[in-house]
């Protein structure tokens, strides 16, 4: 009893603190550290057509990914597809962000829910709408040759560019939720004193707004960057048939070839990509900051 | 250093006006304080003077300067907000440094300006230290520096001292004193405080429901308010209501006759007496207007003592007497005499609304 009497109050605050942690713990360990390691010890397997997987420790997989222009092409597009799509939603997230958390309009909520409601609408059910509208008999095309505004349907469905357009739409939404909280938090008052210090508005946002709201952008961008490296119905729906990015590769080497080691393989380089590309960007954000 | 000018300056949200056509000339090198209730519209005055709220009408000139329609970042003028607002991931020197850098000045000058302008607010050495590792006062200190290195035309303060202790309040006021009067800075210091707006201002601005009701020194506004809300707002008063039914003759609600100075007021009226002006005990006999009363109260303020006397069921008035240990110290039911001039009678037209 007195030992237990003469204990620091701390310490019983820690016990609790891990305690509470560790379902948390369990549900990552499990969840996810396990389907990696099994993914990883996948991925070096070897693959007989017909046998599904053969126990082996080769790196043939990740060669032939590395060697195939094909599979190249694909990384490629995908990392340029998110990386234009992660830039796109910076730019067009920040200012509506800013909007959003400097309002004072009494309407605020109702535009907070404007930007969350696209994420009611699941991204294969959303893009198949754009698929009905952007079509080359779809909505749009129609009304403008109706118009006689176009002779010849447009290309938009079956782009990259409808792909890119598609995923900044499921994406900004993260980023604006991000970037408003952190700008929320960014006292008013700092940037009037940098207006009244001379900073016209860009040098304001330059040097006092951006540095301040470094910690959204960077969670921003992490986040939309991720979504859009792994995007999978937008591409899928928008893209077509021979529109291949990552995501959708995955799971067609899974499901389609049944070529578990390499989807394994596919797998592990979109994840490592998305890893090191993401900690690039930050790095690259936080120099510029400075 | 330059003058200030507002000309019939007004704003109005909506249909609500916060500010109604206030014109002020404040001098230059002058320190004016802008002093009134919550509400009254002072932070809007400064704001529009700072350029971050658009007069809906009227306008303002700094020197021959007219900056009505200048955006902030061209105005010139240095403003200290209540919350300091230092940047705060740039150190202390960066933070002063910054006005500068926007007015594009050569690192070489930058650089002792930055130092002027510590040293001036006793922070010399506490260049390299970021906002979050310094105390309230210390902030407060680097947001005037930072306003100060720019040397803005006119000096714009919101509340500066509100976030202090009572205590560093007390200095602060002194130091922000002595230093505009060194640099001879053409400052607007926004307060509800009275005493900190009597003790640092050259001349005072009252204003309530946006308009302003008197300007002038502090022994104007003490000794001849123009209405009753200043007389009310600017030290303490005791009121007793009435009417004025001949110059100079005024009766109470109670009855009580009363002597005060002729003037323009007649009809319903409120006399306003300030309580260090009236006498308690034998001596009031001597005076103008004189009464027996019984003591109601007393409170017990230290070096004051203020003694409520109740003359008859509708009025009482409130006596402060020096608490000096030596004199007659009233307890309450005693009958006692109370006393005043003529002279120390203030009387206002009775507002109705
Ligand atoms: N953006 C705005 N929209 C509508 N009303 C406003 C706005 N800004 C201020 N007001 C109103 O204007 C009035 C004056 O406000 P102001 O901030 O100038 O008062 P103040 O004298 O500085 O008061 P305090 O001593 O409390 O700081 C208030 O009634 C306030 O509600
Ligand atoms: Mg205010």
């Amino acid at each position: 009893m007195a030992i237990a009497r003469d204990r620091p109050a701390g310490e019983q605050g820690s016990f609790t603190a891990a305690g509470l942690l560790v379902p948390a713990t369990l549900f990552v360990a499990i969840g996810l550290l396990v389907p990696i390691a099994i993914l990883l010890r996948y991925s070096l397997n070897a693959f007989e057509p017909g046998k599904l997987m053969v126990d082996a420790f080769t790196i043939a997989n990740y060669v032939k990914f590395f060697t195939d222009p094909f599979y190249l092409q694909v990384l490629w597009r995908t990392i340029r597809v998110s990386v234009a799509c992660t830039a796109a939603c910076l730019i067009f997230g920040f200012p509506l962000a800013y909007v959003l958390a400097r309002t004072r309009s009494p309407y605020k909520n109702l535009l907070v829910m404007l930007v969350v409601l696209p994420l009611f609408v699941g991204n294969a059910v959303r893009a198949a709408g754009w698929m009905v509208a952007f079509g080359s008999k779809g909505f749009v095309n129609s009304t403008l040759m109706g118009m006689g505004m176009i002779s010849t349907p447009l290309e938009i469905m079956y782009t990259e560019t409808a792909v890119v357009i598609g995923i900044i739409a499921v994406n900004l939404p993260f980023m604006v939720l991000t970037l408003q909280s952190v700008i929320e938090g960014i006292d008013r008052n700092v940037e009037e004193a940098a207006f009244s210090l001379g900073a016209p508005p860009m040098a304001m946002a330059r040097r006092v707004l951006f540095p301040l709201a470094l910690p959204g952008i960077l969670a921003g961008v992490i986040l939309t960057f991720i979504l859009a490296m792994n995007a999978y119905a937008t591409p899928v729906l928008l893209g077509g048939p021979k529109f291949q990015t990552m995501g959708p590769l995955v799971f067609s080497t899974f499901a389609q070839q049944n070529n578990w080691p390499f989807g394994a393989a596919v797998s592990f380089v979109l994840m490592t990509a998305t890893l090191v590309l993401t900690l690039l960007s930050s790095l690259l954000i936080r120099r510029s900051a400075r | 250093m330059a003058s200030l000018t507002l000309d019939r300056l007004t704003k109005r949200y909506g249909d609500t006006t916060v500010v109604r056509d206030v014109s002020l000339d404040v001098r230059d090198g002058e320190f004016l304080v802008l002093l009134g209730p919550s509400g009254c519209g002072k932070t809007t005055t400064l704001r529009m003077i700072a350029g971050f709220v658009p007069p809906s009408e009227g306008s303002i000139r700094i020197g021959e300067r007219p900056v009505t329609d200048l955006p902030p970042w061209k105005r010139n003028a240095g403003l200290v907000f209540q919350s300091y607002a230092l940047f705060p991931h740039m150190t202390v020197a960066e933070n002063v440094a910054f006005g500068l850098e926007m007015r594009k000045a050569e690192k070489a000058e930058i650089e002792p300006r930055v130092r002027e302008a510590l040293r001036l607010v006793r922070l010399d050495g506490y260049g390299d230290r970021y906002p979050r590792q310094l105390s309230g006062g210390q902030q407060q200190r680097v947001a005037l520096a930072r306003a100060l290195a720019i040397r803005p035309d006119v000096l714009l303060l919101d509340e500066p001292l509100s976030n202090l202790d009572a205590k560093l309040r007390l200095e602060v006021r002194l130091e922000i004193r002595a230093l505009q009067q060194q640099l001879g800075l053409t400052t607007v210091m926004v307060t509800h405080d009275q005493e900190e707006a009597l003790t640092m201002a050259d001349r005072l601005v009252v204003m309530s429901d946006g308009e302003v009701r008197q300007i002038g020194s502090q022994a104007d506004l003490y000794e001849t308010p123009t209405d009753l809300f200043v007389a009310n707002f600017v030290g303490r008063s005791t009121m007793i209501a009435g009417t004025i039914y001949a110059p100079g003759a005024f009766r109470s609600e109670g009855g009580l006759e009363l002597t005060c100075p002729p003037g323009p007021v007649t009809g319903l009226a409120t006399m306003s007496l300030r309580p260090e002006r009236l006498t308690i005990g034998p001596d009031a006999a001597r005076l103008d207007n004189h009464m027996r009363g019984s003591v109601a109260f007393v409170s017990y303020l230290g070096g004051l003592l203020d003694v409520h006397v109740r003359l008859n069921d509708r009025d009482q008035v409130v006596v402060q007497i020096p608490n000096r240990g030596d004199v007659f110290v009233p307890a309450i039911g005693d009958q006692v005499e109370v006393g005043w001039p003529a002279a120390a009678c203030l009387v206002f037209p009775r507002e109705t609304n």
